[in-house]
């Protein structure tokens, strides 16, 4: 008592007073925090009952071949053999904070992109990462944000790093008056694009993101 | 009197750092030289072209994703093929929990200076088929393979990896460390009642061809394979033809009077 008593004056002293419970709030709040991932553990699809959506987001995508969202957790045995084969560092796993997601690989492209070697698509065991070609690969799809881009939004603005750095120019990106515009058949989602931007946003985005809309196909039995 | 049966622990121990070394050593390689002739560890091993995908990992797989993957198969093959004839030796022989076990052990041994380590907790062995069935019951429910996140074998060489090749630590390996201190309290604890790939290994292993055979008529009941067994089973009683046993040699090599040797059993 004694002490509480000597905290609070303490408080008062310096003139900040924090406000007695807050202590206890942060408390309910971080319990409430447990609860949720726990319930998370417990949930696999991100729908009406669950509170644990996939890890997989704008410029956070899967591996090439990856299976779609759906499955990808139950198939996937966590093995880690792409992130170990990967020359580049550019798959990295997720840990047990993700849910029933912990474990499984991702690929942040604005840090490292794919760079297309498809090393990982060989090695994995569980056919979780199918193997297939460099251009059937569909990570997502580069999206530009016209508002952004110094090229569209800007008269004299001169920039084609997303041109010059993609892996089938002419094919996944061409240029319209000197304007980067994706070929949405040919765009592989490598990301390399997103690396090289050199606008970023307010929001963290860049003036190019790879979208995953390959990622939330339903499978079908 | 026969001749004294083969001293079978150092044997154990090479193949034990063998196997350790193997999974210590190969991340650093890919990852400096792009060495990908081996590649992976207890999870999923590559040698060259031959693959190895640990049963349990690939069976869950299979299970909760309701599909099947071809190449998934070939690799399980060896695996249970390994242990449909000599039994669970992957946790005597290779795993490195059994590794750092044996370590822990020695430097124990080093301090005590007793032979024999005390068992602690004993309970009941068919635990051991209640934690295979719970987890893939589990498994099932949650939709994911779980055994991916406390599979000790498996995390020890995603844990090296992972230091290796990114310089941290993943949370998982809170595991490992959760069971070498069950080794500390009681003699392979996680491995006798509560490791489900242990479990599936024996579940396969039932009718294994190679077992530990004791001939009563040499047995002059002294106890100490019983002493020196890690996984507390009596071969006096004839525990060593139970499923529970993982052929690691130990009560052959202690008894004196030689009467515990392996046998090809013929079927």
């Amino acid at each position: 008592m004694k002490l509480k008593n000597k905290k609070l004056s303490k408080n008062k002293k310096s003139g900040n007073p924090l406000p007695a419970d807050q202590s206890k709030r942060l408390l309910l709040k971080s319990l409430g925090s447990a609860g949720i991932f726990f319930l998370g553990l417990s949930s696999k699809k991100a729908g009406a009952f669950s509170l644990k959506a996939s890890p997989v987001k704008t410029n956070v995508l899967r591996p090439p071949g990856a299976v779609p969202e759906d499955i990808f957790p139950s198939k996937c045995i966590r093995c880690g053999r792409c992130v170990e084969v990967c020359p580049y560092k550019a798959i990295r796993p997720l840990d047990i904070r993700s849910g029933v997601y912990a474990g499984t690989p991702l690929v942040f492209v604005e840090e490292i992109p794919c760079y297309l070697c498809m090393k990982c698509v060989e090695v994995c065991p569980t056919g979780t990462l199918r193997p297939i070609n460099q251009d059937e690969t569909r990570m997502g799809l580069a999206v530009i944000d016209k508002h952004a881009c110094v090229t569209w939004s800007q008269e004299l603005a001169l920039c084609r790093t997303c041109y010059n750095v993609c892996p089938f120019k002419e094919k996944a990106i061409k240029l319209d008056e000197l304007r980067p515009v994706i070929i949405d058949k040919y765009c592989t989602g490598c990301g390399l694009c997103v690396h090289g931007c050199q606008v970023t946003q307010k929001n963290g985005k860049k003036a190019i993101n790879v979208e995953p809309i390959y990622a939330f196909r339903t499978v079908k039995w | 009197m026969k001749k004294p049966p083969t001293r079978y622990t150092p044997i154990r121990i090479i193949t034990l750092t063998a196997a350790f070394l193997l999974i210590l050593i190969t991340p650093y390689l890919n990852m400096h030289f792009h060495f990908s002739f081996i590649q992976g560890w207890f999870q999923s091993l590559s040698i060259g072209n031959l693959w190895f995908v640990s049963p349990l990992e690939g069976l869950e797989s299979i299970l909760t994703s309701r599909s099947i993957y071809g190449p998934l198969l070939v690799g399980m093959l060896i695996p249970i093929l390994l242990a449909l004839f000599l039994g669970r030796v992957f946790c005597s022989w290779i795993c490195p929990i059994s590794f750092l076990s044996e370590l822990i052990d020695w430097i124990i041994k080093l301090i005590t200076k007793k032979k024999f380590r005390p068992f602690g907790i004993k309970l009941s062995r068919r635990i051991l088929w209640f934690a295979l069935i719970g987890e893939i019951l589990l498994a099932l429910i949650i939709g994911a393979p779980i055994f991916v996140f406390l599979s000790p074998p498996g995390l020890v060489g995603r844990e090296i990896m992972m230091v290796t090749l990114f310089k941290t630590v993943a949370i998982e390996g809170v595991v490992v460390i959760v069971v070498l201190l069950m080794h500390l309290v009681s003699k392979r604890m996680f491995c006798r009642y509560f490791c489900p790939l242990g479990a599936l290994l024996a579940l396969i292993g039932i009718k294994r061809r190679l077992v530990m055979k004791s001939d009563p008529d040499q047995c002059i009941e002294c106890g100490i394979c019983k002493k020196s067994c890690p996984l507390g089973l009596d071969p006096q009683k004839g525990e060593n033809l139970s499923p529970y046993c993982w052929n690691c040699g130990k009560c052959s090599e202690v008894c004196k009077a030689s009467a515990l040797r392996f046998v090809w059993k013929d079927l």
